[in-house]
């Protein structure tokens, strides 16, 4: 009878622990837990808009925002980033210099791997993004660095997404290397931080004022923010990177912004990437 | 007993605790809030004035020494919240503008930027500190 | 209503006491908050907070509206305070630190409070 009892306290306390672990702790690397994060932000979209099923978060801003799908759906009818889709479908089959290609430099020959994207990679101990990996297939192979924002390495990492769309993002923390966990920390760490003179966190915009107005501009739930990276944005008038918005934002708070693909951006998006796991490639995508 | 004892000084000291713990930042940045610059308020029995510091080095004569001086501090500190990954926007430009203004002479003008400049910096630093020790309140739970 | 009119009244007292000098000049001010409110490269307090002003454009909505500002903060240096620094009252607020953060003038908080006061 007693051993029942524990055993059943012992299964309320599994129960509490997993529910309640972001809550008390998971800010330091000895309690922070990336699964209780990821349920835990779930719960909360899925509380604030209720009925919204998880699996359309891929969908942006557009998952939660009636008026702005219709426009967007309009949009999608001829999408905006179909030329540059062949052009990097192109650039990613033209051969370099030397006869190699970039199918030479990744698993599978490239197709259908987005969703694995970012990883840690515990030889070089650090967080590896696609667009890092396309350049750094460049170099080994005698081929100048493309520029991290737009143009080609965009196009390149978008036709990469589209052969990959449908599949569930599925990212990694080895737990045989704290520094992987560190790394998501650090992440996380720099999503909920207040920064710039303007004082905006991430989470400011993106968590707690989403789908709230400033201005014309309505900021779009961080779930399901990378899986449709690089995007055609309308302000851009042609295809970025990821990090060519994380650089925006990041100034638009009135900061002296990182650089793309900068340490701290790469860990940014191992986290985000992270809370998005399960939901599936869409990229790449529209967006205002 | 003893418990309750414990409980009831708990509850005696929280308001007490609380009020002493007014940092003379806090009360300045209260008096500063509530009335603007150079408002004067009195902080445990000494009289002061609600102006920044860096305002206060603009105070100074508006010579060319002073105001390089100034500029040099400011640029000092935008280097460390740059080295620490908080810089922002508009200290750089600050003290761009505050170099113009000093190679035209307008040594006033150079240092009132110059102030601005550093004030922003200063903050900057304090902000990164503060966001350090306080960032996981934003998770949800 | 009776609250209303003792604020009115208030109001022509202070008018009547302050002579047209002043009153042309708080009408300056009110002007001066009223282009800080609006202005995309000062205060843009409109990108949050929407107004009852015809000239308000593309209002956001991540703030409260800026209605019955009187009976929210009779006392009208609790209205300053909080655009000074919201961070004192919700530290995760959104509302940037307009005066602890300089990124408006003690001057400019000032006409702002004035114009906001009004609705």
């Amino acid at each position: 009878m007693k051993t029942i009892k524990s055993m059943l306290l012992g299964a309320a306390f599994a129960v509490l622990s997993q529910t309640g672990m972001a809550a008390e702790s998971g800010f330091t690397l000895e309690t922070v837990n990336p699964e209780a994060d990821r349920l835990a932000l779930q719960a909360f979209y899925q509380e604030r808009f209720a009925g919204v099923p998880l699996e359309d978060y891929v969908n942006g801003i557009y998952a939660i925002d009636p008026p702005s799908r219709k426009q967007w759906d309009a949009l999608e009818e001829f999408p905006p980033y179909e030329f540059d889709l062949e052009e990097g479908e192109e650039l990613f089959n033209t051969p370099f210099a030397n006869g190699k290609g970039y199918a030479d430099c990744f698993e599978n020959g490239g197709i259908g791997i987005r969703q694995n994207y970012p990883y840690w990679n515990a030889e070089q101990g650090s967080i590896k993004t696609l667009e890092q990996e396309i350049n750094e297939c460049r170099e080994q192979n005698g081929e100048q660095p493309l520029k991290w924002k737009k143009g080609d390495v965009a196009k390149i990492s978008a036709y990469m997404a589209w052969t990959s769309r449908g599949k569930p993002f599925d990212i990694k923390i080895p737990e045989n290397d704290p520094r992987a966990l560190q790394a998501y920390l650090d992440g996380k760490k720099f999503f909920y931080s207040k920064r710039g003179q303007l004082n905006l966190s991430c989470a400011n915009c993106h968590l707690q004022g989403s789908r709230l107005y400033i201005r014309a501009d309505l900021p779009g739930p961080m779930l399901g923010h990378p899986t449709h990276f690089p995007v055609v944005r309308s302000k851009w008038g042609e295809i970025g990177t990821l990090h060519r918005r994380y650089e925006g934002c990041h100034r638009d708070t009135r900061s002296v912004p990182l650089p793309p693909q900068s340490d701290e951006f790469r860990k940014l998006e191992y986290f985000q990437t992270y809370m998005s796991n399960g939901l599936i490639v869409n990229g790449p995508g529209a967006r205002k | 007993m003893k418990k309750a004892t414990m409980m009831l000084v708990a509850a005696l000291a929280l308001p007490v605790g609380a009020a002493q713990a007014e940092t003379f930042e806090q009360v300045f940045n209260q008096q500063r809030a509530l009335h603007g610059k150079g408002h004067e308020f009195t902080w445990q029995g000494e009289t002061y004035k609600t102006f920044h510091a860096e305002e206060l080095e603009a105070m100074a004569e508006p010579t060319q020494a002073n105001a390089v001086a100034l500029i040099e501090s400011a640029d000092a500190l935008r280097l460390q919240s740059a080295a620490v990954g908080y810089e922002w926007r508009d200290p750089a430009r600050y003290i761009k503008q505050a170099q113009a203004a000093l190679a035209e002479g307008r040594f006033q003008h150079a240092m009132d930027l110059a102030a601005r400049a550093k004030y922003q910096a200063r903050l900057s630093l304090a902000q990164q500190k503060q966001v350090d020790a306080s960032w996981y309140r934003a998770v949800p739970e | 209503m009776r609250r209303l009119t003792t604020a009115l009244c208030a109001v022509a007292a202070a008018v009547a006491l302050s002579g047209p000098v002043a009153a042309a000049s708080q009408d300056e001010l009110i002007e001066e908050g009223r282009a800080v409110y609006h202005d995309k490269t000062r205060g843009n307090c409109i990108s949050c907070h929407n107004i009852n002003d015809p000239i308000a454009n593309l209002p956001g909505s991540q703030g409260p509206m800026m209605i019955a500002m009187q009976q929210r903060f009779p006392d009208k240096r609790k209205l300053r305070a909080q655009i000074w620094d919201a961070t004192v009252a919700n530290p995760l607020s959104i509302m940037p630190p307009i005066g602890k953060h300089w990124i408006l003038s003690e001057d400019e908080i000032d006409a702002v409070v004035e114009y906001i006061y009004q609705y």
